[in-house]
C-alpha cells in the first residue's frame, strides 16, 4: 500500500528540481554523462543503451511543500492544510517535474585504433512541468476579497508551463591532446504536447477611496494568454480517441520541431586538477501543429447597478458589459517556446593514486589513475522568474577497477541538506548505474520536498575487449 | 572474483533504496473535504439625485421609478455555492424634505419578492447620514433572492416646505453587496 502511496505521491506532488543532475554530472565511468556535457572525458570503443533502460529519470520537487504537507492523515482538517501551504508560500515558490527516459541510445569511436574522438546518438523522451505557485489567487479562493480591502491580486502569478517532447540528438567530442576534450551535440526537438502561460499580467483590485460615489473601487484589469499546443484537439467534444496515445504518437511522429544545441569541454589544467563546463539545451521549438491560443485582455470597472431616475430606461447587463470588457479571444497563431537551457561547471582535483589491478596496464600507455576526486560543481537554470541555481561539492572514489562511487552535497534555494549517492559498476560488458539525491528524504518520502532518482543499463566495450 | 562484491553492493543498494524509502500515511481523500469559503464584497447601487430633479417647470414632481437589471443570479455557479447574502445601505440627505427610497427585489414578471424601506429625516442643517441595519438573505429569503433579475427603485418625497429650480442638496445612496460563498 506504501508503495501506492509513492506513486500517487509521485504524481500528486509537484515539484522542484530544477533538473540539476549534479550526481550523473562528470561521473565519466556512464555513458550517459555526455547528455550533461557533450564535453566530457568519456572513452569506449563503442556503446549501446539498454533499449528503453539505458537512461531512466525523474525528478520531483516542490519549493514550499511536501505531500506530507498535504495529504497527512494526522487529524488537520485539510482546508487548514491547504491554508498553511498557501501562507507559507510566495509566488516565487514552484512546483516542477520532470522526467527522462532514452529510447534507445549508443556511440562509437571514429578513426582509428588510437583515435580519440567519439560519435553518441539516441533517442529521448521527455516530460516538463514548472507551474509557480499562484499565491494571490489561491488567497482570492480561499478568502474573497472582503478582507483584503485595498489589495490588488495579481493575475501575474498564474504562470505554468508544460511540456511532452522527444529529443533525437547526435553528439561528438574528442580528446584534442592530453589537457583537452571539446565536444558538441545537436538536437532536434519534437514536441507532442505544449501549455505555455508564462506572460501573464494584471490585477483584480478592490478599494475604498474618499470622494468616489461609490463604496468601493473595483477593477479588473487582466492580461491572461495561455498557448497550447497538440492540445486544443483533445478538448472539442467530437474527439473520440485516446489522449494517452495520440500524445505519444504527435510527440514521436508528428510535433511541433525544434532545434537545439549542447556544448561542453574538460580541460586539464594539471594531471589531477580538471575543470569542466557544459550549457544543455541552448534551443527551441516552433510550436506550429495544433496551436491555440486564448485570451482574456481588457479592463472592467464594476459600479453596481445605478438607477438614473430617467424616464427612459436603459437596463444595463453585468455579464455582457464584462464579456465586452474583457473577451474571450482565441488565436491560432504559431509562437517559439525556448527550452530551460541548463548550465554546469566543475572543479575537480583527485589524489591517491589507484593501486592497479592491471590486467592490461600493459599498452605501453602510462596514465596515471587516481582513486580519490574532490571537487565543487555549479549549476543554473533559465525559468521564467529568476533562474535556478544550485551549489554542489562532491566525492569520488574508485572502488575497485569497475565500481564507482560518487557523493554529492547540494544548496540550493530549496534544500542545504541534499545529499545524493551514485554507483556505476560494471559486469562484464554491462554497465549499471543508479543515482538517488535527496537521500535523506527516503527516511520518509512525503515529506520530502525534492526527490530525484535516475538508473540506466549499458553495454560497454572498451579497447581492452578487443 | 572482482564481480562478486560489485553484484553485491548493487543488489545492497537497489533492496536498501526500497526498504529505506519510507513514506508516512497519506490519505489523499481529504481532497474531497475542500472547501472554499469566499467572502466576496461588490458594489450594489448607487445614485446621486440633485433636488432640482425633483422640480419640473416650476412644479414640484415625484421622480419616476427606476428599473435596473440585476442578472448575478443567472449564473447557475454563483446561485449554487451562495450560502448567504447581505445588503448594505447607506443614505444621505442634504435636502430640507423627508424622503423613503423603497428598494424592489423583482423576478422577470416583474413581481415583486422582496421590498427593502429605507426612512431618512429631512436636512437639518447638521450631518444627516443614515446606516441601515444589514439586510440579511438566509434560507428562504435567501431563496427568493436568487429568483431575482431586477431591482428597482422608488423614491418618495415626504410633504414638506416647497422646492424649486434653486433648492440645493441631493439625495445619495450607497450600498454594497457581501456574499459568503461555500465552494465544496
Amino acid at each position: 500500500m506504501r508503495k501506492v502511496y509513492l506513486i500517487l505521491m509521485l504524481a500528486f506532488q509537484l515539484t522542484v528540481f530544477a533538473q540539476n543532475k549534479e550526481v550523473l554530472y562528470n561521473f565519466t565511468a556512464i555513458p550517459q554523462s555526455s547528455l550533461v556535457n557533450p564535453g566530457a572525458d568519456v572513452s569506449y570503443k563503442f556503446y549501446f543503451g539498454v533499449p528503453v533502460l539505458s537512461g531512466i529519470s525523474a525528478n520531483l520537487g516542490s519549493s514550499s511543500f511536501s505531500a506530507y504537507d498535504l495529504f497527512a492523515k494526522n487529524g488537520v482538517d485539510f482546508n487548514d492544510k491547504v491554508r498553511n501551504i498557501v501562507n507559507n508560500s510566495s509566488s516565487k515558490d514552484k512546483a516542477q517535474a520532470n522526467q527522462q527516459l532514452e529510447i534507445f541510445s549508443g556511440g562509437f569511436r571514429v578513426g582509428g585504433k588510437d583515435s580519440q574522438s567519439y560519435v553518441s546518438f539516441g533517442v529521448y523522451q521527455e516530460f516538463d512541468f514548472l507551474a509557480y505557485v499562484p499565491k494571490d489567487e489561491a488567497i482570492l479562493a480561499l478568502d474573497g476579497n472582503r478582507d483584503h480591502i485595498g489589495e490588488s491580486f495579481n493575475l501575474g502569478d498564474i504562470n505554468l508551463r508544460a511540456e511532452v517532447l522527444s529529443v533525437f540528438h547526435v553528439g561528438y567530442h574528442k580528446k584534442l591532446n592530453e589537457k583537452l576534450v571539446l565536444g558538441g551535440r545537436a538536437k532536434i526537438y519534437s514536441s507532442g504536447a505544449n501549455a505555455t502561460s508564462t506572460k501573464n499580467s494584471g490585477y483584480i483590485y478592490t478599494g475604498q477611496m474618499a470622494g468616489t460615489p461609490n463604496l468601493y473601487t473595483q477593477i479588473i484589469s487582466s492580461n491572461l494568454e495561455l498557448k497550447t499546443s497538440g492540445i486544443a484537439a483533445f478538448t472539442k467534444d467530437e474527439y473520440d480517441g485516446s489522449i494517452p496515445k495520440d500524445v505519444v504518437h504527435n510527440t514521436f511522429f508528428n510535433g511541433s520541431l525544434g532545434l537545439g544545441f549542447d556544448a561542453g569541454l574538460t580541460y586539464y589544467i594539471k594531471e589531477n586538477l580538471q575543470l569542466t563546463a557544459s550549457v544543455v539545451d541552448l534551443g527551441f521549438i516552433r510550436q506550429s501543429k495544433d496551436i491555440q491560443t486564448l485570451t482574456y485582455k481588457g479592463e472592467y470597472k464594476y459600479d453596481g447597478v445605478n438607477p438614473n431616475f430617467d424616464s427612459t430606461n436603459q437596463p444595463k447587463n453585468v455579464f455582457d458589459e464584462f464579456d465586452k470588457a474583457i473577451p474571450r479571444d482565441t488565436l491560432y497563431n504559431k509562437y517559439t517556446t525556448w527550452r530551460p537551457t541548463k548550465f554546469y561547471s566543475s572543479i575537480q582535483y583527485s589524489f591517491g593514486e589507484s593501486r592497479s589491478d592491471d590486467e592490461c596496464n600493459c599498452k605501453g600507455k602510462v596514465t596515471r589513475k587516481y582513486v580519490n576526486a574532490v571537487g565543487a560543481q555549479l549549476f543554473a537554470m533559465s525559468m521564467p522568474v529568476e533562474p535556478f541555481v544550485a551549489l554542489t561539492a562532491f566525492y569520488k572514489r574508485n572502488i575497485f577497477e569497475k565500481l564507482d562511487f560518487k557523493a554529492t552535497y547540494t544548496v540550493d534555494q530549496y534544500s542545504d541538506k541534499n545529499i545524493g549517492l551514485g554507483l556505476s559498476g560494471t559486469l562484464g560488458k554491462l554497465n549499471m548505474y543508479l543515482l538517488v539525491n535527496n537521500v535523506l528524504e527516503y527516511k520518509d518520502v512525503s515529506k520530502a520536498n525534492s526527490i530525484a532518482f535516475q538508473f540506466g543499463f549499458n553495454f560497454v566495450f572498451q579497447n581492452s575487449e578487443d | 572474483m572482482k564481480i562478486a562484491p560489485t553484484k553485491r553492493i548493487f543488489k545492497v543498494l537497489f533492496l536498501s533504496i526500497l526498504f529505506i524509502s519510507c513514506s508516512s500515511d497519506l490519505d489523499f481523500d481529504q481532497l474531497k473535504d475542500l472547501k472554499l469559503e469566499p467572502v466576496i464584497v461588490a458594489n450594489l447601487a448607487y445614485f446621486d439625485v440633485a433636488a432640482n430633479k425633483f422640480v419640473d417647470n416650476g412644479m414640484e414632481q415625484q421622480i419616476p421609478f427606476d428599473i435596473q437589471n440585476f442578472d448575478v443570479f443567472k449564473d447557475q455557479y454563483f446561485r449554487d455555492n451562495l450560502a448567504k447574502a447581505e445588503f448594505n445601505f447607506e443614505l444621505e440627505n442634504t435636502i430640507n424634505r423627508a424622503f423613503t427610497l423603497n428598494v424592489l427585489i423583482l423576478n422577470d414578471n416583474n413581481q415583486i419578492l422582496q421590498t427593502i424601506r429605507l426612512a431618512i429625516p429631512a436636512y437639518s442643517g447638521t450631518s444627516n447620514v443614515v446606516k441601515y441595519p444589514t439586510e440579511v438573505f438566509e434560507n428562504q429569503r435567501l431563496d427568493l433572492l436568487k429568483q431575482s433579475t431586477k431591482i428597482g427603485f422608488v423614491v418618495i418625497m415626504a410633504p414638506g416646505p416647497p422646492l424649486n429650480e434653486n433648492s440645493v442638496g441631493s439625495l445619495k445612496l450607497r450600498s454594497s453587496a457581501t456574499a459568503y460563498m461555500v465552494i465544496q
